[in-house]
């Protein structure tokens, strides 16, 4: 059982996470999610787990620091941000797997591995599809969404965008692919389109957290906004 | 069709449960999730004008002036579909019995039945060149999902009413209506930072949403890098 305090509040618009540390407690956190903290707290930023799982982290979209916020001055809290305004979800990891869609990392705690999962051309050559960062071990982790997140329990089958993936419990088998229906021509649009048209088909039984806005949607609308290069 | 409208009021979406043969048509790209027993058809829209050849489509479609419709077909009973829209805001229901002219970024999806006409032009289209704006005409019967930046809120027109044209999110076409300026002089106008308006007349309903899209792109655009 952990014995990690925290609170999250501000939801589910406006999600900040808020963690109790014990004197010598540790919480390990995605660079520019601290957003305030008692100044008992040391930060380290640092490299952490090995070359190997520091580059397969920065593989699945995440930095290559990994900071680490210890209470050795004494108990204090840490507040963490999101970068997008969305929800904060808590995870209680017991010896399973959870798989973490690039950018929705928050922090873990101690006894949690984070490392990068390498999806061959699956996950890098789809453009926009899915990266991911595989969390293991016995601790607490927290992840963000863009917009609200929906937790969505599936039974048999269930289909979901990449773009709006933000978590997924192992015990799910994944495979990315295009919604059914679009067929050779679908293809051509599938490109065209920038990679909407991809999903991940979840098979098995377990839970997947969906968010419900996505970056790429909202880049496409602002792209007709940027300036006309000048013609001369 | 049963929906359900979660996640309210800022980053809304709509849950839809479809029965056999149901089917409900979106603009490509609202998709967030949903069931395996759902088959999807792509068409091809356009925004006010003729169609065109594929290149032509191709074209339209990057300088924003095409679309592409997608249709969710459930071929068995109990499919779930969630939908959402591109911008922080909510999602409204309206049952359709007549028409409708909604804002091009605030159609969100519309059931079978409903007839979509993107090529409306009834505020003239010079007006909107420079903004990626687009209206869509929707005619008969049936469930229509609206989106809006911001919160989303009903005027029942009975009279007059006056609103910014980026703050409209769709209108019933009983209502009358005239693009017109804010001011009492065109210069006037823009320089109070009050650009063009539509000022409604008669008897219908209107949505209207509290924030304004092409302002809010006006604000991004200017610091990204040109195209």
């Amino acid at each position: 059982m952990s014995d990690l305090q925290f609170e999250i509040s501000q939801r589910p618009d406006f999600a900040i996470l808020t963690v109790d540390l014990e004197q010598g407690q540790r919480i390990f956190a995605e660079p520019s999610a601290m957003a305030a903290m008692d100044p008992t707290i040391t930060l380290k930023a640092g490299f952490k787990g090995g070359l190997k799982k520091t580059l397969g982290r920065a593989l699945g979209g995440e930095s290559l620091i990994i900071n680490t916020f210890t209470a050795d001055r004494g108990p204090g809290e840490v507040v963490f941000a999101p970068g997008a305004p969305g929800d904060a979800i808590h995870y209680e990891l017991d010896r399973n797997t959870l798989y973490i869609q690039r950018g929705a990392f928050m922090c873990h705690s101690d006894g949690v591995e984070l490392t990068g999962k390498w999806q061959g051309a699956k996950g890098f050559f789809s453009g926009k599809g899915l990266v991911l960062l595989k969390a293991s071990g016995e601790g607490d982790i927290f992840f963000n969404s863009y917009g609200a997140i929906l937790e969505i329990d599936v039974e048999d089958e269930y289909i979901v965008d990449t773009g709006y993936v933000v978590a997924f419990e192992d015990t799910l088998h994944y495979d990315v692919t295009t919604v059914p229906g679009m067929k050779v021509g679908g293809k051509l649009k599938t490109f065209f389109f920038g990679g909407e048209g991809l999903v991940v088909r979840f098979s098995g039984q377990g839970r997947v957290w969906v968010q419900t806005r996505a970056v790429n949607p909202f880049l496409t609308w602002v792209f007709p906004y940027r300036p006309q290069p000048s013609n001369n | 069709m049963q929906h359900e409208i979660v996640a309210r009021p800022a980053a809304s979406v709509v849950k839809l449960n479809l029965d056999a043969g149901e089917t409900i048509t979106c603009e490509v790209g609202a998709m967030l999730a949903m069931s395996t027993g759902i088959k999807v058809e792509t068409t091809s829209g356009k925004k006010g004008g003729k169609g065109g050849g594929l290149m032509k489509g191709l074209k339209r479609m990057f300088s924003g002036e095409n679309f592409f419709l997608n249709h969710f077909t459930a071929d068995r009973a109990g499919q779930t579909l969630i939908l959402g829209p591109q911008l922080m805001g909510d999602v409204v229901h309206h049952n359709l019995s007549g028409t409708l002219v909604v804002q091009g970024s605030s159609w969100l999806a519309s059931e079978e039945g409903i007839e979509i006409d993107a090529s409306w032009q009834g505020f003239g289209k010079a007006l909107f060149s420079g903004e990626s704006m687009f209206w869509v005409k929707c005619s008969g019967h049936g469930d229509l999902f609206l989106n809006s930046f911001g919160a989303i809120y009903e005027v029942n027109v009975d009279g007059g009413f006056t609103v910014d044209t980026g703050h409209i999110v769709a209108f019933e076409d009983t209502l009358q209506f005239k693009i017109g300026k804010a001011g009492a002089s065109l210069i006037g106008s823009f320089l109070g930072g009050e650009g063009l308006v539509c000022k409604f007349t008669g008897q219908g309903k209107l949505y209207c949403q509290s924030h304004n899209p092409p302002s809010f792109g006006a604000l991004l655009g200017p610091k990204l890098k040109a195209r």
